[in-house]
Formats: C-alpha cells, structure tokens, sequence
C-alpha cells in the first residue's frame, strides 16, 4: 500500500524542510504582500467573487436582450448605453457576450477554485506549513492583479472590450475584425493572467511532491488535493500554449506580423493554426476547471454519507486518465474547419472514450452514497448538485463528440448549454460547496445554514433551468452569439422559450443574493466555528485551529490513514465515533516508526 | 446607343428574373414544436437524426438511472440509516464498475461511433462521390462581412466565364440532385449553415472548404452563419430554394443570359470565382476524404489574391 517509507529521518527531514515562518507584524506584509498561503487564498477569493459578479452582470446583459431584443435595459440601460436610449447595440452585444465568457473563465471561476481552494487546501491537507514556494505564490497574485487591471483597462478604451468571442479565433481577432486597442489589451491580459497560472501551477505541483507529511502517501491524500495537483499539471503544460497564441496574435495586431492573417487583408497566415493551439489549451482548460471539483465531490460524498469513498483508487485513476485524454480530445473543437475524416474519426473516439473514467467517477460517487448514512448540509446538498449538472453536462457532450451529429449541434446553444452545465454551473455549484465547507476553517466562523440551503435551491435550479433552456434551444437549431436570433424563421417560435430561460436566470442572479448577505453576515456577525464542526478527518480540521495558526501546524501531523475512514467498526469499538483523524491514534495502535516502514 | 440597348435589355431580364423570384418566393414555413428537430428537407438527414433520437433515449435512461439513485439514498439512506463501511475496491466491485463503465461505452458511445463513422465516411464527408454524379450541382460559395455570395459555372461548366450565374444571399437548387458547395471567405471565419439539411461548415480566408447536401422536397429555407463574425453576425442570413428540376433549369438559364449581357471583364469586384477544385482520389479506402490541409496550402498562395477582389463583388 504505502508508496513512501516513512523513516525518522524522513520525520526530521520534514520538521527541518517545513521550517515556520514568522508570522510579519507590519501592515504591508501581513495584509496586503503576504506570503502565507490562507491570506492569498483569501486575496484571490476576494477578486474572484468580484469578478464573478462583474461576469454575472453581464450575462444577464446577455439574457435580457434574448428575452428581449434591443429593448431598453432596464435599471442600468441609460447609464451602459446612452447612444441607444438604453437598448444594447451589436457592438455592445459582441464585447458583453465576449468578456462574459474570458472574465467567468480567466477571472471569476480559476481565481476560486484554483486560486483560493489550491491555495488555502494543499498545505493544510497534506500537512504542510506553507507552500514550497511563498514568495512565487506572492508574486502570482499580483501578477493576477496586473491582468485584472488590463482586463478593466479594456473596456475604458475607445471602441471598448474585447468582441471576437471568448475563443479569440482570428481573423476576426486581428485587426481585420477588431481593430480597437481593447481587444489588444484583453489579449494581453489573458497572457499576463497565464504568468500567474503557472506561477501558482508550479508551486502546487511542488508542494504537493515535496511537502507532504510523513505517512501522506499519494493514496493518503485527499481526492481534493489529487483534484488540484492534476490541475496544476495541465495547467503548466497548457497555459504556455495559450500564451503562444496570444503573444502570435498581439504581434499580429501590433507589429504587423500575419501569423494568423489570411483572405482580402492579405498575408498567407493561418487562421486554423490558431484553433490548432487554442484547442490544445482550449480543452485540457475545460478539464482543468472540473478536476479540483472532481475532488471536492468525491471528499465530500464520503465526508457527508458517512462512508468510505467508494473505490478511491479507481477515482483517482479515473482523473489521471482524463488529465491524460484531455490533451489529445480537443480536435473535436474543429470538426467543422474542413478536417481530414480519418483525423475526424480519431479525435471522435478519442472524445468518446474519455465518457469511460467519466463513468467510473460517477458510479463511484453514487456507490458511495449508497446505503450511507447521508447528512444534508450546505457543502453536501452542493456537491449533490455538482454531480446531477455535471451528469446532464456530460450526458449532452456526446452528441457533440460525434462528427455526424455535431454538423448539426456544432456552434449553436445546444454547446453552449453543454459546456454551461459543465464547466460553469457544476465548478460554480462546486466551488460555493467548497466555500461553504471550508469557510469556518478560513474565516474561524460558521455560516448560516438556511441562507445557504436558499441560495442552494436558487443554484441548482436556476442552473438547471437556464443551461436546459438553451440545450432546447440548440435542439432546435438556435445558434450561439446572436444578438437577435428571431430573425431566422426556423427559430421564431423560441421567443417564449428564450424569454423564460432569461426569467429562470434572473431568478438565478437575485438568488445570489442569498450568498451575499450570508457570506458578509458570518464574516463580520458568524457563530464562533468550532475545530472540526462536520466530524471529518482530514489534518486541516483534526490537526489545526479554526483558523489555522499562521504556520499552519506546530509540530509537523505524522499520517497514519486515509482521509476517508467513517462508520469504521474498529473505530468505532475502540473510540466510540463514526470518524477518525488521518493523524488520530487508536488505542493500541503501534505508530512506530518501525511499523510504518514495514507497512 | 449600343450602351442603351445593353441596359435596357439587361432591365428586362432583371424584371423577367425578378417575376420568376416574386413567383418562387414564400418565406420558409415556421416550426412550431419546441420539443423537435427542425423540419428535414435533406436526403441524408435522416442519419443525423437517427442518431440523436436514438442517443435521446440511452442518455435519457441513464439520466433517469441517476436521479432515481441520488433521490433513492438521499431519502432513504438519510441520516437515521447506518452507513456500511465498504471501501469498494474488492475485485468484485471493481469488476462491476469497469463492467458497467464498459457496457456503456460499447452501446452508447459505440453506436454513436459506429454510425457517424459510416455516415461521415459514406455520405457527409464523401464530398469526392457527390462531386462525381452526372447530375450534382456545383456552386462556390464566398462569404464575407455580412453576405453570401453564391457562383454557377453556368452552361459551360467553367467557374469564372461571363456565362457565371452570381447571386446574393440567394441560393436555388434543384430537388433530388447533390449540390456540392466549395466554401471561402473574404475577411473573416463565417460558417455556412443549412439547419433543415443538418449540416455546417467553415468558410475560411485563405482556403477552400467543401459541403455536399441533397434535398428530398421543394421549399424554401434559412441559411444561417454560425461562426461568430462580427458586430453584424445576426444578420448574416441567405435564403436556400429548393426548386423541380425543370424551375431551376429556367432559372439558371434566364439568369446566365442576363449576366452574359452585363459581364464586364474588367469589373474584378465581380469575378471572384476560382477553378473548381477535384478532388484527387476518390478510390481511397476512406470514400473520398481528401487531404483537404495539403491541398489548401497550396491553394492559400493564390486564392487570397482572386478572393481579395470579392469584397461587394455580386
């Protein structure tokens, strides 16, 4: 079983490696440089929770001139869109529906679940003080900074924000298509925002190799921290690709180069070669915002249903494998740019075959809530969610995975609902668990449980009920990014449907509100959270305070099991609970060090 | 007066085509369901549809699967249930999950794979096939910022001759017969769509792109872009009729003399065709996928400079 002998030296090696830092007495470098990996955490939740709200607003931009079309916007209209007495333009509409997607992507989503979760979760799971690289983890926040600055800078210029959709495909990206500086600037701002990926990428696969506790062994770890370190790893193999891209396309707009320039401007460049590597980024991305997910949900079923999560080792294989599949699917992102069929056919099967540890995670998760005894708090009724989106997500991927039926599907809301219901509502739903379950831990206070119940429902059903809608609408045909779809015949008749899914996302949006009010309320007003309020026996919960102390543990935890031992009878006759520490002795139990070795 | 004679007479084909359009012409019949697919005028849509439904119902199955089973543990093994303490990872079980996994792919994503591979390789993708048939309609299409631009060879067969049939946003066709389409574009990426044909593809600058479809009913239907092209995209829309052979026959007779008459050689706005593009092997072991990236390098170094006149060129 163990992949690690634990020796006391490596004990020692792991006290003398996880020296503790001294927590900073002066303003600057405890609140706003800090080099500790929970206040960053923070730092990052704060600027993407804005962001969310930034992207949130946006989309209901989006669904308002759905509903219905060039109409004043309510509220805000005047004040956005003061040439048009208030009703979006079509040049509005291209910068809303364009930055609505690179800001809840770049900005909102990665700042939260890679950011905030990678940053606060890997030390403290796998035992570690800090991170391997404090600084460099500093440095990747204000990095993150400076392209969240870009980002709104882009819309202060003339001609406003980016407009050529968040795939950036040139030549419309070029100044072919947009030529204002905006959309140099979101470009730009995209490369910068991959610094700090991978700046923050290379500091969690680090720390996950090097920090681990003595006893942690990789199958010791928490699927949370399998999640995230996999994600790292896509990220620092993909992000640079992206980068690639983005830096080709900013010489193309600016220095006149013509990598992806071809047609009437002239130039022999090659717009396809860009899809070519957006894609090889593109898709390992869209893995890259489920992985972590993946992890809370399989921790959380097993914390929550009282059980041990089922086949831990086939989930964790099952992400390896996906981590691995994702890099050679993307292809199926082209089928309609005039691909070979034979390379059709591969990239097809390829996509195909990744449904496979896709439903070895699923059955694992239903496997483990089976015959559980499961508890219905905030983190759980989210993770639940997670996984009913993330079934629909994947179930209606498959149609475009398939050449034949993707001619049809292909561009249109049936896509837009897929990948909503993915990559948006099950990391947002997933991502709000992970809050809602490691908040006490960040902040040393409780939140409220109704509140959270509320802005569940409004969650999970607002989700289901906007990304279903545009599923429908794509079934019918409806393309994606039209600033007034009625125009098509064939689509007439989806007015009603488009015109409730907007109210269903209203409905969404105010939900939100709920959150808010919760999130600020048990900042400032919470109960005082106890150590370990679910009953759970990772180390951040077992071994540290609520919140942690600043160098996280004072005597580095020494592991001894997995993270997911409940309703164990032999814990149970020995301790007289259904859960048990990873560090946590039994009676009786020989931690020596000799036993460990030989184990 | 010679000049007088030519506008005069190219009037009266104008207003002898337009009759015949005002005749042809009723806009597309609306779908009503929200529930269906929309209406299918195509030959070969049936497969595509096929497909779906038949996928419909395994996803539809295993959704249900799945919510029966979260609400079934959530209700019943709540809190008041004693949890089993079972890892999962006995032979046994792992033989059921990789068993179940395994059943899945092989009816579900196998007969996704199985009929699209045969769909893409025998009639979707088998462009060479189409183009072959005696009796196969060929058009180029040139998109560009906010229009379709559609060119028949015209009685003598040959892309780019005065006998050019060039229409705007405007594509009629015959029932029964495959029309094979070569794509390009002006300025940016625009994608031509047929929803009621179930079938898109690329119209890329710098290259050249191929689609067939066969109508099986007259009508007429939307043609929509579905790449997103700029401020205007929404707007991108043409008008696809499907006409009986003997209509389209007239059509494009009456409408190739009238261009006859108005060519003007010099107008290089106008003649933004290029030589059709055969496909090379057609007995390949793949039906007659061709290897459409080599052949577009080529084709990239010379057509971006015939397409650069086509701005505004019908």
């Amino acid at each position: 079983m163990s992949d690690r002998v634990m020796t006391k030296a490596d004990i020692e090696a792991a006290e003398h490696l996880q020296h503790a830092h001294v927590e900073p007495k002066d303003f600057l470098s405890r609140y706003v440089f800090s080099i500790d990996h929970k206040y960053i955490a923070k730092q990052f939740l704060w600027a993407g929770l804005l962001f969310l709200l930034f992207g949130g607003l946006l989309a209901m931009l989006i669904r308002w001139q759905w509903a219905f079309p060039s109409q004043p916007v309510p509220l805000v209209g005047k004040a956005l869109f003061p040439n048009s007495g208030g009703a979006i333009t079509p040049p509005a509409y291209s910068t809303i529906f364009t930055t609505h997607g690179l800001i809840m992507i770049f900005f909102a989503i990665t700042p939260i679940m890679i950011g905030t979760f990678g940053n606060f979760c890997i030390p403290l799971m796998i035992g570690a003080r800090d991170m391997a690289f404090p600084k460099l983890n500093m440095y990747s926040f204000w990095v993150f900074m400076v392209s969240q600055l870009l980002m709104i800078a882009s819309f202060c210029v003339e001609l406003g924000s980016a407009a050529a959709g968040w795939t950036t495909y040139p030549p419309l990206s070029t100044n072919v298509g947009t030529p204002g500086a905006g959309q140099s600037l979101v470009v730009l701002a995209l490369f910068v925002t991959g610094i700090s990926s991978i700046m923050g990428a290379i500091n969690y696969i680090t720390t996950v190799i090097r920090f681990r506790a003595p006893g942690m062994t990789w199958f010791r770890m928490p699927a949370t921290v399998w999640g995230l370190w996999l994600t790292a790893i896509l990220n620092a193999l993909f992000v640079p690709v992206l980068g690639s891209a983005g830096l080709l396309l900013l010489f193309d707009r600016t220095f006149g180069t013509q990598f992806f320039v071809a047609g009437a401007a002239g130039g022999i460049g090659d717009p396809i070669l860009f899809q070519h590597l957006f894609w090889i980024f593109g898709h390992p991305e869209v893995y890259i915002l489920i992985l972590p997910i993946w992890g809370f949900v399989i921790d959380f079923m097993s914390f929550f249903a009282r059980k041990p999560a089922y086949w831990y080792k086939g989930s964790v294989y099952a992400m390896i494998s996906v981590s691995v599949l994702s890099a050679v699917v993307y292809g199926h992102h082209m089928f309609v740019t005039g691909m070979s069929p034979l390379l059709g056919q591969a990239f097809m099967l390829l996509t195909l075959v990744i449904s496979v540890p896709a439903e070895i995670l699923f059955l694992n998760w239903l496997h483990t809530m089976w015959k559980g005894s499961i508890r219905l708090t905030v983190p759980m009724l989210f993770a639940l969610g997670t996984v009913f989106v993330f079934g629909l997500g994947g179930l209606t991927g498959i149609y475009l995975a398939t050449i034949s039926t993707d001619l049809y599907l292909h561009d249109t809301m049936w896509v837009v609902g897929h990948f909503h219901l993915t990559m948006a509502s099950a990391a947002f739903l997933g991502s709000f668990g992970a809050l809602y379950f490691w908040f006490p831990k960040m902040y040393g206070r409780a939140t409220n449980e109704t509140l959270g119940k509320v802005h569940f429902w409004f969650s999970v059903i607002g989700v289901t009920a906007v990304f279903c809608g545009q599923l429908i609408a794509g079934y019918n045909g409806q393309q994606r990014r039209l600033f007034d779809p009625f125009q098509y015949t064939y689509i007439k008749h989806l007015r009603e449907l488009n015109k409730y899914t907007s109210y269903f996302a209203f409905a969404l949006g105010a939900g939100q509100l709920a959150f808010v009010v919760n999130f600020f309320h048990s900042l400032f007003a919470g109960k005082k959270a106890e150590k370990n309020p679910w009953d759970v026996g990772t180390l951040e919960w077992t071994d540290c305070e609520s919140p942690p102390v600043y160098h996280n543990f004072d005597r580095v935890p020494i592991v001894l099991r997995g993270p997911h031992e409940y309703n164990n009878p032999e814990v149970l006759a020995k301790l007289g609970k259904d859960w048990v520490g990873q560090s946590e002795q039994l009676p009786g139990e020989d931690i020596g060090i000799d036993a460990i070795a030989a184990e | 007066m010679k000049s007088l004679h030519k506008v005069l007479s190219a009037l009266g084909a104008a207003c002898a085509v337009f009759a015949a359009s005002a005749h042809a012409s009723a806009d597309p019949i609306p779908e009503t369901s929200i529930w269906s697919l929309p209406h299918d005028a195509s030959a070969e849509g049936h497969r595509v549809d096929w497909l779906i439904k038949s996928t419909n119902v395994f996803v539809f199955l295993l959704f249900v699967v799945m919510c029966v089973w979260i609400g079934y543990a959530v209700f019943k093994h709540n809190k008041d249930h004693k949890a089993e303490y079972d890892h999962g990872d006995s032979k046994h079980h792992i033989s059921i999950a990789l068993g179940v996994s395994a059943l899945i792919f092989f009816v579900v994503d196998g007969n996704l794979w199985f009929n699209s591979s045969i769909d893409v390789n025998s009639v979707f993708w088998n462009h060479g096939a189409a183009d072959q048939k005696p009796n196969a309609v060929r058009i180029e299409v040139n998109a560009h910022q906010w229009a379709w631009d559609a060119r028949y060879a015209g009685p003598d067969g040959k892309f780019n001759t005065p006998d050019d049939v060039v229409t705007l946003n405007d594509i009629r066709v015959p029932i029964g017969a495959p029309i094979v389409l070569q794509l390009a574009s002006t300025d940016v990426i625009h994608n031509f769509y047929l929803p009621n044909f179930r079938i898109k593809q690329d119209a890329m600058p710098g290259m050249i792109n191929r689609m067939w479809f066969q109508a099986k009913e007259t009508g007429e239907f939307d043609i929509g872009c579905s790449q997103h092209c700029g401020t205007h995209h929404y707007k991108m829309k043409g008008r696809l009729t499907v006409l009986e052979p003997e209509a389209y026959k007239n059509w494009i007779a009456e409408l190739s003399a009238q261009k006859v008459q108005a060519y003007n050689e010099k107008d290089k706005g106008a003649n933004w065709g290029w030589e059709w593009k055969h496909s090379e092997d057609t007995s390949a072991p793949h039906g007659a996928g061709e290897p459409r990236k080599a052949a577009s390098a080529t084709e990239a170094e010379h057509d971006p400079k015939v397409l650069a006149q086509s701005r505004g060129g019908a």
